[in-house]
């Protein structure tokens, strides 16, 4: 009987379309959901022109304080959604690096309305608490991982409780971004201390505790 | 970048490679899959069965010899390895009622691979017939076995080797893996790459054991050593499919690991003898000793992954749970359980479907009735859990080796 040693190649060859077929399917589903957040972002992005504008105004002159406020706040909130479907997409997401880009983008839509805020909160005091969640994006470490999974749920606790007086705006403190570092800079926070919860810009925590306490903040 | 991802990618391809090398030579040679060449001469057939403390089956195993079908069974010879039981008076009773039994007693214990070199020495047919003491060869396996021998070149014939006890759950599972075994090494066949020709029932041309100097009697797996010492030497090794033995598997895990161990063990020494051959001597060092290399290898690298997947999940889950009751807040919500998959799950479900595949292919050509409930049940079984456990015996049996120690039970 002839020996068969050509079935080596034949396997090798199979495989390869299989793997093939398989990796360009992989691709694919990534290449879906990152046009998914794309869409999102897109939608999102008619929006930011809109709280640019709001910010010219909230600069030039008088504006309701209230209206202002709200439309602040649900933009942050509607941001807030679209960034956890990101994230879950982000985990699942295996051969390409594509969707880290859109996380960017939301990181620089977050920044927009953190400027938003401070602008609206220099001028109607006492409004609302503007709560900005810094966390390292880029961390390795286990222990910093399980503090942040730890503070998302407290925050999103704290969001569910305080609803509206709210306006939670979690932002990756370690991304390459000019304007977050001058920001950190500016409030002398270092990465080494992320995660960290910023109230009102004026009050730093990173420990972690219960919501009580964080409650406590909030008087 | 992470790295895992990539190793895990690995893995799916070469499952992907093997599955489809399996499945292109089975398709190539479905039509022939159970022939076996009738034989034109009638050889002279020499038994030999190693025998130490094995009463409870050594009459039986006789017995099962004396009905093979063949009608130049010479001998059979019986080597009493100093049992400790009543193997010889069961043999020497025997010996009344069937002429052609000889009983060899050794002076002092030489170990498996000892006892048969005394015996084929002085055996005296053309075929040498090994078979253990605790197994039965099916009636035609003689028959469908020698033809293979007027092809000058082979020098060792080998058939399945299945379970005989498969009624508690662990004998089912390793009941599986006979038969999967048993079907790619006919596979094997068909590239010249037969690994292993096993104790239970095998048959050898004395010329080819004059030629390799017989069993080493320093490895723990004679059969295997003795196979890549026939590769060595240019010998052909043939599976007959048609045919059988039945052998007792181990009905518990603590000897069914001793016994696996054992045959890493006997892997190790011929990878460690054999190793300079690698590139050279046809399939041996073209394929055998890089394929028993290869598997060790991403056995070991899978169990390392394995280990550190687990810590860091452990210790993780330490972690979320020591700051969740900081934090006074639970953890595990309805979310949790709503994965995203991933193109690595995908294609892992994708490769355990055709490896359960595979197996039903296997069951189906070998006529196991599939549609046994406990089948049906005991093959993922085997797929995700029993596999599982190879490199774990391997790590161990790495371990013994490391420290040189050769541990026959």
């Amino acid at each position: 009987m002839k020996s068969q040693k050509n079935v080596f190649w034949q396997a090798l060859i199979i495989t390869i379309i299989i793997f093939g077929i398989g990796i360009y399917f992989g691709i694919y589903i990534e290449d879906i959901r990152t046009n998914k957040i794309n869409q999102l972002y897109q939608n999102s992005e008619i929006d930011i022109l809109d709280v640019r504008l709001q910010s010219e105004i909230y600069s030039s002159g008088e504006f309701n304080c209230e209206l202002a406020i709200s439309e602040n706040i649900k933009f942050a909130d509607r941001v807030y959604e679209e960034a956890k479907k990101l994230n879950k997409f982000e985990k699942a997401s295996r051969l390409t690096e594509s969707i880290k880009l859109q996380h960017k983008k939301y990181d620089l839509l977050r920044f927009i309305i953190l400027l938003n805020s401070i602008k609206i909160k220099e001028k109607c005091i006492n409004s609302y608490y503007e709560v900005v969640y810094l966390y390292d994006y880029h961390e390795t470490s286990l222990e910093i991982k399980a503090k942040q999974e730890v503070f998302s749920e407290l925050l999103k606790q704290l969001k569910n409780k305080k609803k509206n007086e709210i306006l939670l705006i979690p932002i990756s403190g370690d991304e390459e971004i000019g304007a977050l570092k001058l920001f950190l800079e500016r409030y002398k926070i270092t990465e080494e201390e992320l995660p960290i919860i910023l109230i009102n810009r004026r009050i730093k925590t990173n420990k972690v505790q219960n919501i009580e306490d964080l409650l406590k903040y909030f008087k | 970048m992470e790295i895992l991802p990539y190793v895990f990618l690995s893995y799916m391809f070469i499952s992907l490679y093997m599955l489809s090398f399996f499945l292109i030579l089975y398709f190539k040679n479905k039509s022939k899959f159970f022939e076996y060449p009738i034989p034109k001469k009638n050889y002279t057939v020499s038994f030999i069965v190693p025998a130490y403390n094995e009463e409870k089956t050594i009459k039986e195993t006789i017995e099962h010899i004396f009905a093979i079908e063949y009608k130049n069974i010479i001998e059979i010879i019986v080597i009493n390895d100093c049992s400790k039981d009543n193997t010889k008076i069961i043999v020497e009773n025997l010996i009344k009622k069937y002429p052609r039994l000889k009983l060899i007693n050794n002076k002092n214990n030489l170990g498996k691979a000892g006892s048969l070199n005394r015996a084929w020495k002085i055996a005296n047919g053309e075929l040498v017939t090994v078979v253990d003491a605790d197994s039965f060869p099916k009636q035609d396996s003689l028959k469908k076995m020698v033809g293979y021998f007027d092809n000058e070149k082979v020098g060792a014939v080998t058939c399945p080797v299945l379970a005989r006890n498969k009624t508690k759950f662990w004998e089912k599972l390793q009941s599986i893996e006979y038969i999967a075994i048993s079907f790619g090494r006919k596979l094997l066949e068909y590239v010249d790459a037969i690994y292993v020709t096993p104790g239970p029932l095998a048959v050898y041309r004395k010329k080819a054991l004059e030629d390799i100097g017989g069993f080493d009697e320093n490895n723990l797996t004679e059969d295997i050593e003795a196979t890549w010492n026939l590769a060595y030497h240019g010998w052909d090794r043939k599976m007959s499919l048609n045919t059988g033995v039945t052998s007792e598997v181990p009905n518990k895990i603590k000897p069914w690991f001793v016994q696996r161990r054992r045959w890493n063990l006997g892997g190790l020494q011929c990878i460690q003898k054999y190793r300079k051959s690698i590139g050279k001597k046809g399939m041996l060092g073209a394929f055998i000793i890089p394929f028993f290399i290869i598997n060790m290898f991403l056995g070991l690298v899978g169990l390392s992954i394995f280990f550190y997947l687990t810590i860091k999940k452990i210790y993780s889950k330490f972690l979320l749970t020591k700051y969740s009751i900081i934090a006074d807040t639970p953890l595990l919500t309805l979310e949790e359980f709503f994965i995203t998959p991933s193109i690595l799950n995908y294609l892992g479900i994708i490769i355990f479907l055709l490896g359960l595949l595979y197996i039903l292919l296997i069951m189906v050509v070998l006529k196991e009735k599939i549609l046994k409930r406990e089948n049906i049940l005991n093959i993922p079984f085997y797929l995700i859990f029993y596999l599982i456990l190879y490199p774990f015996i391997m790590l161990n049996a790495i371990w013994h080796f490391a420290r040189n120690k050769k541990i026959w039970r």
